[in-house]
């Protein structure tokens, strides 16, 4: 008397296929309660403000310089006529919604571009406005900053609020979404830094925080120059 | 609503990373006293494939969906990290417990570079001390619990990933 006998799977693979599931079904769980987790803690407030709120319109007047590549003393920007530059001030700055013009002003000047998600720029901006505040800035020469690098999906946006929060009072100008002014004047990244004497010519570009002694050197080196 | 939507993804993929945080000292703790828990043993090669396939979501969703641009060292690191779901996935449906010889030289590798990272986060000025315009490998596009950046998480997952599969083939061992 032969009984048909039914083939079943290995026990090692049943073992297997059962110590299975529940691990899954752990995993899913711990997942599932992550989310869950995250969904109640997180705040869903973020700044309303926009890019195109924010950016500016600027208007350049003459050729763009070429762009920094990295060696001060090899730029081939200096003695170049800085380009010309129309915009307005960032909100909320000092100069806010005025009409601001840069390069060729007729006085020198020192250009700094600040992005507010850098964290080179967010090292260097407190610096300068203690040596703003304390007064080292020549009084024949402007030192404007250059907001640029504008995107709203960044950290530490949006930057007039940085601004403000790191106690600068002095004139901006406000770049637009598309960073026009920074490519015009050449910007290999931020903070990127222009010396501008008084004939409107560039006499030094800069990548990168600087020392306020430096930046102390330059503001004096212009001021003798005019 | 995308802002909500990835606010919720960070903080969960945070999550996770703490929950990978355990499972490396549980892992540690049992490569180190010589005996390892067969639960353990028998899922580890599984364990290290979902943790590879979440490093490698969260690193698609950042990018695709929410647009942070990754730098070069996030480029690096993704070298590193997607491979390892196939690599680990294959192993732990074949049961291949030497799979480690394979995969510890990408995680060791994808670790390096995530210290480099992290430690240029922290400290910018390792780094080239300028911000790249387009895609600067300093900026903090996530930083849940005051130190859970991308670069962390990413370090988090090659460790525990390297834990694991050296507990699986622990097992060998023990079985010898």
């Amino acid at each position: 008397m032969n009984a048909t006998k039914r083939k079943r799977p290995p026990a090692k693979g049943r073992a297997a296929q059962s110590s299975r599931t529940p691990m899954i079904l752990v995993g899913v769980g711990v997942v599932v309660l992550a989310v869950l987790i995250a969904m109640m803690t997180v705040s869903g407030s973020g700044s309303s403000v926009t890019v195109e709120e924010l950016a500016g319109s600027p208007q350049v007047q003459s050729d763009p310089l070429p762009p920094f590549e990295g060696d001060p003393a090899s730029d081939t920007a200096l003695g170049q006529p800085a380009p010309e530059v129309t915009g307005q001030g960032i909100d909320g700055s000092a100069n806010a919604g005025q009409d601001v013009t840069i390069g060729a002003t007729g006085q020198p000047q020192l250009l700094v571009f600040l992005a507010s998600w850098c964290p080179h720029c967010q090292a260097e901006l407190p610096e300068l406005v203690d040596w703003l505040d304390a007064g080292n800035l020549p009084d024949n020469v402007e030192l404007t900053a250059v907001v640029t690098g504008l995107d709203a999906t960044r950290p530490n946006w949006p930057p007039n609020d940085w601004l403000e929060r790191e106690g600068y009072t002095g004139p901006t100008i406000v770049d637009d979404a598309d960073g026009t002014i920074a490519q015009t004047y050449g910007m290999s990244g931020t903070p990127f830094w222009v010396a501008i004497d008084g004939n409107g010519q560039v006499v030094a570009r800069a990548a990168g925080q600087l020392p306020m002694q430096q930046v102390q050197a330059l503001a004096d080196a212009l001021a003798q120059q005019s | 609503m995308l802002f909500v939507l990835t606010a919720v993804v960070d903080r969960t993929l945070a999550l996770l990373a703490l929950v990978a945080v355990g499972i490396s000292v549980v892992c540690l703790v049992a490569l180190v006293r010589g005996r390892v828990p067969s639960a353990l043993r028998d899922h580890a090669l599984a364990l290290a494939t979902a943790v590879a396939v979440v490093a490698t979501g969260g690193s698609l969703y950042f990018s695709e969906v929410a647009h942070y641009l990754p730098c070069v060292l996030c480029w690096y690191q993704r070298i590193a990290m997607y491979p390892l779901v196939v690599v680990v996935g294959v192993a732990a449906l074949r049961r291949d417990l030497q799979v480690w010889r394979t995969v510890l030289p990408l995680t060791v590798i994808g670790a390096g570079i995530s210290s480099w990272h992290v430690a240029v986060e922290q400290w910018p000025s390792l780094g080239a001390g300028v911000c790249d315009a387009t895609a600067p490998c300093t900026i903090l596009w996530v930083n849940e619990f005051g130190f859970l950046t991308i670069p962390t998480m990413a370090l988090i997952g090659f460790v525990t990933i390297s834990l694991l599969v050296l507990v699986a083939a622990r097992g060998t061992e023990d079985r010898a």
